[in-house]
């Protein structure tokens, strides 16, 4: 039997190779490893190959016995899917396939993806609703596992059953905001006025509106809560655009109870020309103080695709004059859009109003856009600077100036 | 992870998936590290099998990169069970997977069973390039040209946009056919080539000229060449076509210019009305121009301290022949600064006419205007090519008049090696783009494939004469 054996392993191990190439590996492939084992099985030879033929194609029959229970189920199937059924389908097979898609999607969101007009935009926007749904069972999971955690704690609270003694007096926000009220309520009445120019709808695309909205909200809230709130005026607002119909969804029923103006004239219909003056980044004109008797101008756009000089050309067409604040001037500036966000420019605003302290205003722009304040203008601190820099690694002039134009602004550090 | 090298058994395949980092996503890694590595089809089949062993059920993006893998080897008959599975299981499939599956098919003798898959994606939604192109390679290779050809103007009417790979493979599939239809279709592509302004690249090139050699009984011989500056090619002595465009086409182009490019939608964005109107009486009180500059451009050629000097040597230059000419500056060179001194501006200003517009304007539009006014003859100097310009232009027609004009009235310039001369490089006097005379076709072509419109023009020619 030993012997038997030997010889068989010895055969099989020289001839498997051939063997296993004249047949392919389809078929019988017989796996070098398997040679010692083989002799253990030579028996159940004949049993082995067809379970390891079964094996490869067996995954189909499986498949195909699953497809038989659903076609005997399913008798009849329209063949003709509306557009909208078959782009339900089509997003549905995308999500299996594993692309970047939301498992549920309304039908307005499924009329705006049928709108998209480029095969990108379509994906974008999948995409974009696809990361809002994971945000949001996120949330609710973590939401969910607080709520555990503080029925848990609340439950051995309960059983230790402790008094808490506090000589703090209960000061509930709504006594806070009765407080924020009476002074926007004032500022109505004396306030200096600060107008938000709304007539920007055509320009932006409604996720820009969005934007816009949001930060006017956040600015008006820090207004109110502001020493000294400016009288809010949003002018050119016309009634059920998409800017209304964001205000109502963002604020509900405080939208009506807010303190503030809102109307559908322009600004030059309520104001004397000569008083106003429009804040862009495009201007040429920067401003020097904060003017206590003029009204300011804001415009409610959001530039996520470049808009330059949309503001800027607002202005002109009415012939008011213009104002830029003097980010070149006060700050070293590196790298980022010299367009600031509304809630930025009211804080600056604010800020100056209170105190004509431009290093207080100028903290709200955003750190990562600069590397440094300066109270003198850069270009008196250039000559002093280019001296100390001859005396102290003792170069020539021209190549010192030449090294400052180089590295001005972005590495440049005061020493 | 490497994938095995043989297929293995249930246990195995558990036991990896228990090693496995990330146990869910295992089949995913091991399938995608098969696709790269080429593994055995065998190998796949096990894990699929123990799969369907375990869940009863597959899902649909292991099917999809078992598919891949299949395409990738060629498996012909396990492409057709994996179509008939998904098909019975999902309602519809995915572009995704029609793109495998047309391409799998294509490639094998069972091409037709691709043309009926098509026909059905065409039913759900509009077809994507890659099937068209996979079924028209397939009909081409058996040389079905009739079939592919249609494909093709099918293809078309979908504002699909063919690959010059497709282009160049029915040039090359049709070497030696004698057939009237298919030399009109081949012709059609020609024509479809000069209508977008393409540029076939070289082996592009060579297909078609080894096509039009290879036509019995039509005598075409083809060489390469380059053409001379007046327009003549050096062959066959035929004049190729003037870059001028014609009186209907020059006032249409102009119209549209000022329409949708210098008012577009807000003139304040650019200028004001007023400066606009100022510059129009302008013009209009002048004798036409014959060439106009624009100033900052020309003067920032160089190093900025010598931005004056750099203008005066090109007014001077260009002011030869006793031309117009017509500068187009801003405000700021008007005052005496260590950049724009006040002797050399009026120096200047007895050579050319200046205008001034303020410093915020964009001054793009004026330089059209300008030039558009003068005639047809006005050529304008810039090294802008004016992309921004040409995409505010509403439809493809006057994109495409714009490109001719743009390449028979701009004179480029780059800065020379020798000192403070700039050279000029002149504005095309013929057109180029592909053209026929019906027994002649100039054909220009790039030495490299590139993917994106690119500005520069092609100086190489291909010219095919028939004897």
């Amino acid at each position: 039997m030993q012997s038997a054996n030997m010889l068989l392993r010895r055969i099989v191990r020289s001839s498997v190779l051939p063997f296993a190439a004249q047949h392919g590996m389809k078929k019988d492939s017989f796996p070098l490893s398997r040679a010692l084992s083989l002799s253990l099985c030579l028996k159940q030879d004949k049993s082995c190959e067809p379970s390891e033929k079964l094996d490869l194609d067996e995954w189909k029959k499986v498949m195909k016995s699953g497809l038989q229970e659903e076609v005997s189920e399913t008798v009849s199937e329209p063949k003709e899917l509306s557009s909208l059924a078959a782009a339900r389908e089509t997003l549905e097979m995308w999500r299996l396939a594993g692309r970047a898609v939301p498992e549920n999607i309304s039908e307005e969101q499924l009329k705006a993806f049928m709108e998209c007009p480029s095969k990108s935009a379509k994906k974008k926007y999948l995409k974009y609703l696809h990361i809002k749904e994971l945000h949001k069972k996120n949330d609710r999971r973590k939401m969910d596992e607080k709520r555990e955690r503080r029925l848990e704690a609340q439950e051995q609270a309960s059983k230790t059953d402790e008094t808490k003694k506090n000589s703090f007096l209960c000061m509930w926000s709504s006594t806070m905001d009765k407080a924020y009220n009476w002074r926007a309520a004032q500022s109505m009445i004396f306030g200096q006025p600060l107008v938000f120019d709304m007539s920007y709808e055509k320009e932006m695309s409604v996720r820009e509106v969005t934007n816009t909205v949001k930060q006017i909200v956040m600015s008006e809230s820090c207004n109110r809560r502001s020493v000294d709130p400016f009288h809010i005026h949003f002018c050119n607002f016309k009634d059920d655009s998409l800017y209304h119909r964001e205000f109502v969804k963002n604020y509900g029923e405080a939208w009506d109870k807010l303190l503030i103006t809102v109307t559908d004239q322009c600004y030059t219909e309520i104001f004397p020309k000569d008083k106003l003056i429009y804040l862009t980044a495009d201007s040429p004109k920067v401003m020097k103080t904060f003017d206590h008797d003029k009204i300011y101008i804001v415009g409610s756009m959001v530039d996520k695709s470049i808009k330059t000089g949309v503001s800027l050309a607002r202005a002109k067409r009415l012939g008011l004059e213009t104002a830029a604040l003097p980010l070149e001037k006060y700050l070293l500036w590196s790298t980022g859009a010299k367009n600031l966000t509304l809630d930025q420019m009211m804080h600056i605003l604010l800020t100056l109003k209170d105190t004509a302290d431009w290093k207080k205003a100028l903290e709200f722009v955003p750190k990562r856009k600069y590397c440094g304040f300066v109270n003198k203008p850069v270009k008196e601190l250039k000559k002093s600077l280019d001296l100390i820099n001859t005396l102290k690694l003792g170069k020539g002039r021209g190549e010192v100036e030449k090294q400052f134009a180089r590295n001005y602004p972005k590495k440049y550090k005061v020493k | 992870v490497q994938p095995p090298e043989k297929p293995l058994q249930a246990e195995e395949w558990n036991k990896l998936r228990e090693d496995f980092q990330l146990p869910e996503v295992f089949e995913e890694v091991m399938l995608n590290s098969m696709i790269r590595c080429n593994s055995p089809i065998d190998v796949a089949k096990s894990l699929l099998t123990h799969l369907a062993r375990r869940n009863g059920d597959i899902a649909y993006n292991v099917l999809l990169k078992y598919l891949t893998l299949c395409v990738q080897q060629a498996q012909v008959s396990e492409i057709r069970d994996v179509y008939d599975i998904m098909k019975g299981r999902f309602k519809i499939l995915e572009s995704g997977a029609y793109n495998l599956l047309i391409k799998g098919l294509s490639n094998s003798d069972q091409w037709r069973m691709a043309l009926t898959l098509l026909e059905e994606v065409k039913k759900v939604m509009i077809p994507s390039r890659k099937c068209y192109e996979s079924c028209i390679k397939a009909a081409s290779r058996h040389q079905e040209m009739k079939l592919a050809f249609e494909l093709y103007n099918e293809m078309l009417a979908k504002d699909v946009v063919p690959t010059l790979d497709v282009l160049q493979s029915f040039f090359d599939f049709s070497r030696g056919m004698k057939d009237a239809e298919l030399q009109k279709e081949l012709f059609g592509i020609l024509l479809y080539l000069r209508d977008n302004q393409i540029y076939p690249h070289r082996t592009f090139m060579r297909s078609i000229k080894l096509w039009f050699e290879s036509l019995p009984g039509g005598n075409w011989r083809g060489r390469l060449t380059k053409i001379k500056d007046s327009g003549q090619c050096p062959v066959c002595n035929h004049q190729l076509e003037d870059s001028n465009l014609t009186e209907e086409e020059y006032s249409k182009l102009s119209e549209r210019i000022i329409r949708d490019v210098i008012h577009g939608t807000d003139t304040y964005r650019k200028t004001s009305p007023k400066e606009f109107e100022a510059f129009q009486t302008f013009v209009e009180s002048r004798p036409p121009f014959d060439i106009v500059i624009d100033g900052l451009n020309v003067s920032h050629i160089k190093s900025r301290k010598m931005q004056c000097e750099n203008l005066f040597d090109a007014v001077n230059y260009l002011a030869k022949e006793n031309a117009q000419l017509l500068v187009l500056g801003r405000k700021h060179m008007l005052m005496n600064s260590s950049n724009w001194k006040t002797e050399m501006m009026k120096e200047m200003q007895n050579k050319a006419d200046f205008f001034f517009a303020e410093n915020i304007s964009e001054d793009d539009a004026f330089l059209l205007y300008a030039t558009l006014r003068s005639g047809k003859h006005c050529r304008f100097v810039t090294r802008d090519f004016l992309r921004d310009h040409k995409a505010c232009l509403s439809d493809s027609l006057t994109r495409h008049l714009f490109r001719k004009w743009q390449r028979g009235h701009q004179i480029a310039f780059s800065p020379s090696a020798q000192g403070r001369s700039i050279n000029f490089l002149p504005a095309f006097r013929y057109d180029c783009v592909v053209q026929t005379t019906g027994d002649t076709w100039h054909i220009p072509y790039k030495d490299v494939f590139e993917e994106k419109y690119s500005y520069q023009v092609p100086r190489k020619w291909l010219c095919i004469q028939q004897k």
